[in-house]
């Protein structure tokens, strides 16, 4: 079948033309200061507005031009019939063309998402001023901001005290590790058993109580923070005390967040535990020899999350907390930071208590990131 | 064979009927800020003026609200988003026509061919309701039957049955149970100590009648130089473990039961010549067949202490007065009825300042548009960045994800804070503009209140963008992989061209699978109170919502609303049970329309 | 006309794997041709490349005189059913069949007619509202023929499509294929491991091992005259049995010595032999179960064997025997033949003798394995 060039396609590429020559012409006029329109405004000429609408203008043209390029090729290579080699060449050509563009529009994704990042490391090294800035890159560079993390001086620069002994940020740091340790273990085992007693058992009222916990999931967490501040005063695990109180909270609700789990042990085919009990097993031994060797990915992926979230626990930690230093974590110790009164001493050390805080945590995460990506796609889509 | 119904295209139709209408309602808005910067210089309006101007004139006369100086990037938005819903509509319009097209095409060839039609059945909200009924007439049969059973057991039941009716336990240690019945009988004695020690002083004070309670005591406090009273009965304590009492008879209750049932089922088997079970076969059956109640003990316990009760609790609050104020120590307080959602609902307001249900209003609307965005832009971008990756010939395709997947990887709470801190008015974005040259002074993202704090609430859906694709991307990347590959070679056959395959292929198949995930996704953005806390913390002020006591911002959800009530003067608990309640309501409300109105979701034992 | 021309065909994989080597057939307009072979024979590359969804490394494809190497697939004019059925979960069975005729933008009342008209030779029109998880597997089955066949094309490509169902659901939905095949009258081009399905439904069959063509024929050439000792033990169940003996010339009759015994090779296969001037020598010798019967023990050509395994199969036996060397043969016996007394006898350990006739012989050469005769 023969096909020349089809109108659409001509029609893109003008269009696409022509968006380039606005985008260029706007941005060009950035620089040259000659209106646009018979509007003579100033603000326009200057504006934000104005070379923003360029670049969209470009961007939206470089598209136009892209696709159409790689429509006309199509079409005149099918034109062109049965001569092979023009033909894989138009496809070759127009399939590279799309992918060059998509590699560049990758690029442009990757830098974007990474560039506050850049910044937090490069802003963690400035010691002079200590304030925010508008500027990135460091005037006077140094390791200061690390240092005193760690350790308090006096006037003279001297060391005179470690911040775990005044409850700074060593203090909250080892206050939230623990949290999280204790957290990731308890919470997986709690985790497990839930999901794989929802997923394996069936027993009267196992629907029921998983619409249960569906409503009670639709009440706002903040409501039960001002009644479990209460119970814990009158425990006495407030204040300087928060880090048991936060761990026996945090473990103890951690059965609603059964989920994902659930969706992984659904997976498993049942006929493996129907084997194992004809063999003799029990059920609490299908569990043990069985199920947990083969439920590795889960595991590891529960252990993760439940590591993870003490970190950025902000406002639970700090209603529970207060303001007592032995019991905040870093979560709330660094919002602290930069708030309105302190901003302007501590905002470098902020971004180099995030980064501290935040390596560890990235480098765990990337290793185990294979069992995170597994636990997302298996469980929290199909299940 | 069935005759198709023309609902989805109507739908279709409606929907895009909706989106022009707000295509409109945001150009409508554009209209008079685009004509207020033509007048602010002097010239004579060029092409595109005049018709501005021409419109500004047909729909507003000459009345144009002056109020600050440049617009232009609310004007820019506002066209954008114009433009955008511009094309929803037509997509759905072209969508709605055809499909509507296709369906009479087939009802009529339907009819004419003389093949056998049958109606559809299909779901409604009245099947959700219709079946919630019945769950509640089935409820209320059970516990009708419960009560048989037990008069039947008694009346039926040998002397052992009959006195375990009185002491739990008995008939099971009587037969040989000893394990079982002890247990029975020492939470009997257990509860039975609780209720004469404690549990009624405190069900009997639960009606917080402030005159019933205590006498009060003066007493010289340093800390507020004054005489301050307290009162002997903390009503905080009494609500408290008067809730933790009711559950414990409930619980009791629940228990006595079972131990009538025991006794029925003891005697049965008795009956057929059968043996009991001992207490070595019950420990032995905890690993075993009843082993999910072990598993479950445990986690259902601290659920029940720690998640229910706080929301039973709160529940209550929402009843009462208690606040920072009367807070139980200092001065009790009392039920107040539905007070408290009058006063929330109310369209009256108080002293000239704003009415709550105002507010009330204006923060769920907000909630309700950025639940919307945050989940559709992270879905479809997401779900076009997880495309683009996976498509052949791209390279490197792990080191675009791993690069994405680093930002989850990196505490969200870090992340937050430290974007919000950099578009300060001092921050690097403004510091980075200026350079440029491109704007003169600093833009106060976080403090335009213009246009009701359009340019932070953007801005806020710009960063959750930021935020949230990485995960979307990996959700959907582990889907494309599993869509199996001769659906794309059939289609390849049958003459798809890559657009094709896509929209028709792709597409569908993903909403398939991950509809209810966006209903969860909604649901969670509407409670979403990291992002914005750490972001914004509400701001920019909006001070004619403030009025109603508590400081709050236009980026402000239902939720940080409701925190700041709770943390901020005055503490006002019960207006923040209120609206907790209120935001429940509305959450179940469109979980329940949504979940009618998705083909019936997965079916578990599918995959097992 | 829709015939299809394989020249010289060749796939070779990019780390230099060959999938199929030189591939040439021709398959005449409205023939039924049936590729069959072991699993990675390179039977179902060979079909894809026809089908466009491979790039042919080599030699040419034509469709009705027209070299489609470079055409897209949707520009063959080919219908493909897959094994898996690749059924749109997310569409219903009405807008399945009816998918690649929308795409083509045929008018709907048109659409309507040509989908109901099909669900009605497949018998799947109370099913033509419901999505695909609804249906069984032989309903899903049937929706994808259903897929293929409403696009009116001119060849019926297929890919071991009744692989995924059950034995019975299988017998049946070959009945309907062939009555289909009579209705729709275009060339058919089928892939599938099961010789049983190239038998019956193939008029032509091409027998593949290792990406190479083995023998191309119709159902009673390759199972008459196999080509050479694969086909001979792939085509038939139960299979072939293989001795290795001697052939002798005895003056102008030829003799077999299998296993001590003396048998007189009668019929066209002696005239055969004497053509092609075969003196004697080592052979490969193959006799086909159906053609060996039991003998009185002791008698001329028999030989003696042990039963091992007796099957019964209805309304005949298998009999698995083994010779003294430990060669194992299978022998077919019917039941209907058989008194009950001899009947009795047939347990394992007992000892027997068999024997088969001149004329039911196969020929192998010894290291070519090909057929010495054709």
């Amino acid at each position: 079948m023969k096909k020349s060039v089809s109108v659409s396609s001509i029609i893109m590429l003008v269009l696409g033309v022509l968006f380039l020559a606005l985008g260029g012409y706007a941005i060009a006029n950035r620089f040259m200061e000659v209106p646009i329109w018979t509007v003579n405004h100033e603000y326009l000429t200057n504006n934000f507005i104005y070379s923003s609408v360029g670049i969209c203008c470009l961007i939206v043209g470089l598209l136009l031009f892209f696709f159409a390029i790689i429509r006309i090729s199509k079409q005149s290579a099918e034109a062109k019939g049965a001569e092979s080699t023009r033909h894989h060449m138009g496809m070759r050509a127009s399939n590279a063309i799309s992918n060059t563009a998509i590699h560049i529009l990758l690029v442009i994704i990757s830098v974007i998402w990474l560039i506050p990042f850049v910044c937090i490391v490069l802003q963690s090294f400035r010691v002079d001023p200590l304030c925010q800035v508008g500027y990135v890159i460091p005037k006077h560079w140094g390791f200061d901001n690390y240092v005193n993390l760690f350790v308090n001086k006096d006037e003279a620069g001297n060391v005179i005290s470690s911040t775990l002994s005044t409850n700074g940020f060593l203090r909250w740091y080892l206050n939230t590790l623990i949290i999280a340790l204790s957290c990731a273990v308890m919470q997986t085992i709690i985790q497990l058993c839930m999901s794989y007693t929802l997923s394996r058992f069936r027993f009267k009222m196992r629907k029921g109580l998983m619409q249960f916990m569906l409503i009670l999931g639709m009440f706002p967490g903040m409501l039960s923070m001002i009644i479990l501040y209460n119970v814990l005063k009158d425990l006495g695990l407030t204040s300087e005390h928060a880090v048991p109180g936060l761990i026996l909270v945090y473990i103890a609700s951690s059965g609603m967040g059964y989920y994902v789990s659930k969706g992984f042990f659904d997976t498993l085919p049942k006929s493996l535990d129907e084997a194992a009990r004809i063999d003799g097993a029990t059920r609490a031994q299908v569990l043990w020899k069985i199920i947990l060797p083969l439920a590795k990915p889960i595991v590891i992926y529960t252990v993760l999350t439940g590591f993870m979230a003490p970190w950025g626990d902000y406002v639970f930690a700090q209603y529970i907390s207060r303001s007592a230093p032995q019991g905040m974590n870093v979560a709330v110790g660094l919002y602290n930071w930069l708030s309105n009164d302190q901003i302007n001493q501590c905002y470098t050390k902020f971004c180099a208590g995030g980064v501290v805080v935040a390596i560890p945590v990235a480098i765990l995460f990337m290793c185990l990131q294979r069992y995170y990506v597994e636990g997302v796609t298996g469980g929290a889509v199909k299940g | 064979m069935y005759k198709k119904r023309l609902t989805p295209a109507i739908v279709k139709l409606v929907c895009a009927a909706l989106a022009l209408v707000v295509a409109l309602f945001f150009f409508y808005k554009a209209v008079p800020l685009i004509v207020k910067s033509l007048d602010s210089s002097g010239e004579t309006p060029g092409f595109m003026g005049s018709i501005m101007l021409g419109f500004n004139k047909l729909f507003y006369g000459d009345n144009v609200n002056a109020a600050a100086t440049s617009d232009s990037i609310d004007y820019g938005v506002y066209i954008f988003a114009s433009i955008v819903f511009l094309a929803v509509s037509l997509a759905f319009l072209v969508l709605g026509l055809n499909e509507l097209k296709r369906t009479m095409s087939f009802n009529r060839m339907a009819d004419a061919s003389g093949i056998e039609i049958k109606k559809e059945k299909h779901k409604t909200v009245g099947d959700i309701l219709k079946k919630i009924g019945s769950a509640i007439v089935n409820f209320f049969k059970a516990i009708g039957n419960e009560f048989k059973d037990i008069w039947q057991t008694f009346v039926h039941g040998d002397w052992k049955t009959k006195v375990s009716y009185l002491v739990m336990g008995f008939g099971c240690i009587a037969r040989g149970q000893i394990l079982r019945g002890l247990l029975f009988l020492v939470f009997e004695i257990v509860f039975i100590g609780y209720m004469v020690l404690w549990g009624a002083n405190w069900i009997s004070k639960l009606p917080l009648d402030m005159t019933k309670l205590s006498g009060a005591t003066q007493e010289y406090s340093e800390v507020f130089d004054a005489y301050v009273t307290t009162y002997n009965d903390n009503t905080f304590k009494i609500l408290l473990y008067g809730v933790l009492t009711i559950f414990f008879i409930i619980g009791f209750i629940y228990t006595w039961r079972v131990n009538v049932k025991q006794n029925k089922i003891a005697e049965g088997i008795l009956k057929s010549g059968k043996k009991l079970k001992s207490g070595k076969d019950d420990l032995k059956s905890m690993v075993d067949d009843q082993f999910h109640k072990t598993l479950l003990a445990l986690p259902l316990l601290g659920i029940l202490v720690f998640t229910v009760m706080p929301i039973v609790f709160m529940i209550l609050v929402a009843f009462t007065n208690y606040s920072g104020t009367n807070d139980g120590l200092n001065n009790l307080f009392t039920w107040v009825g539905l007070d408290n959602f009058n006063e929330m609902l109310s369209w009256k307001s108080a002293d000239g300042a704003r009415s709550y249900s105002a507010t009330f209003g204006e923060i769920l609307s907000w909630t309700l548009i950025w639940a919307f965005f945050a989940t559709f832009t992270n879905y479809f971008l997401g779900m076009l960045v997880a495309i683009m990756i996976n498509k052949k010939g791209i390279r490197l395709k792990k080191v675009w994800r791993t690069i994405l997947v680093l930002t989850i990887a990196i505490p969200q709470f870090i992340s937050l804070l430290y974007v919000g801190k950099m578009f300060a008015k001092n921050g690097i974005v403004n510091g980075f503009l200026m350079d440029m040259g491109w704007i003169k002074k600093a833009i106060d993202f976080w403090g335009d209140t213009k246009n009701n704090g359009l340019l932070a609430r953007v801005l806020v859906i710009i960063i959750n963008i930021w935020i949230g694709i990485p995960y979307l991307m990996l959700i959907a990347t582990g889907i494309l992989m599993n869509i199996p590959a001769d659906l794309y070679e059939s289609a390849k056959i049958d003459g798809a061209s890559g657009w094709q395959q896509y929209s028709k292929i792709t597409l569908p198949y993903m909403m398939f699978i991950m509809g209810p995930y966006l209903l969860t996704s909604f649901t969670g953005n509407m409670n979403n109170f990291n992002v914005i806390f750490l972001l914004t913390g509400g701001t920019p002020l909006n001070t004619a919502a403030s009025s109603t006591g508590i400081a709050v911002g236009y980026t402000d959800l239902l939720i940080t609303w409701l925190f700041k009530i709770a943390t901020g003067s005055g503490n006002r608990y019960y207006q923040a049970s209120v609206i907790g309640i209120l935001v429940f309501v509305i959450i179940a409300i469109i979980s329940l329309i949504v979940y009618s109105l998705l083909p019936s979701v997965k079916n578990e034992e599918d995959f097992q | 006309m829709a015939s299809v021309k394989l020249t010289n065909v060749q796939k070779i994989y990019d780390n230099n794997v060959v999938a199929v080597h030189d591939f040439n057939l021709e398959i005449k307009d409205k023939e039924f041709v049936v590729f069959v072979g072991p699993s990675g024979c390179g039977k179902s590359t060979t079909l894809r490349m026809i089908a466009g969804l491979e790039e042919i490394s080599g030699g040419t494809v034509e469709i009705d005189g027209e070299v489609v190497n470079d055409l897209q697939p949707k520009d063959r004019n080919i219908a493909m059913v897959f094994q898996n059925y690749a059924l749109y979960p997310h569409m219903t069975v009405f807008d399945n069949i009816a998918f690649s005729l929308r795409l083509k933008k045929v008018p709907e009342d048109v659409i309507f007619n040509k989908v109901t008209n099909a669900a009605e030779i497949l018998g799947i029109t109370e099913y033509l509202m419901r999505k695909p998880r609804a249906l069984s597997g032989g309903q899903r089955q049937r929706v994808a023929i259903g897929r293929a066949m409403v696009r009116d094309s001119k060849v019926f490509l297929m890919d071991e499509p009744l692989s995924n169902l059950d034995a019975k659901l299988r017998n049946q939905m070959r009945a309907e294929i062939i009555l289909l095949r009579q209705k729709l009258d275009t060339t058919f081009v089928y892939v599938t491991h099961d010789q049983t399905e190239a038998m019956t439904l193939g008029d032509r069959i091409v027998i593949m091992k290792d990406g190479y063509i083995m023998q191309v024929g119709t159902p009673t050439e390759v199972f008459e005259r196999p080509a050479n000792l694969f086909v001979a033990e792939f085509i038939g169940a139960p299979k072939m049995n293989i001795m290795h003996t001697e052939l002798k010339k005895e003056g102008s009759d030829y003799y077999v010595t299998p296993f001590g015994a003396h048998i007189k090779v009668t019929g066209e296969k002696g005239e055969l032999l004497e053509k092609q001037g075969i003196n004697g020598g080592e052979i490969i010798l193959g006799v086909r179960p159906e053609h060996i019967v039991l003998a009185k023990d002791g008698a001329e050509g028999s030989i003696p064997v042990t039963l091992e395994v007796n099957e019964m199969m209805g309304s005949e036996l298998h009999l698995h025997v083994y010779t003294e060397d430990g060669t194992r043969i299978i022998v077919r016996v019917p039941t209907i033949d058989l008194s009950e007394e001899e009947r009795s006898r047939l347990v394992n350990g007992a000892k027997l003798s068999i024997t088969f006739a001149g004329k039911v012989m196969h020929f192998f050469d010894k290291e070519t394995e090909k057929n010495l005769l054709y």
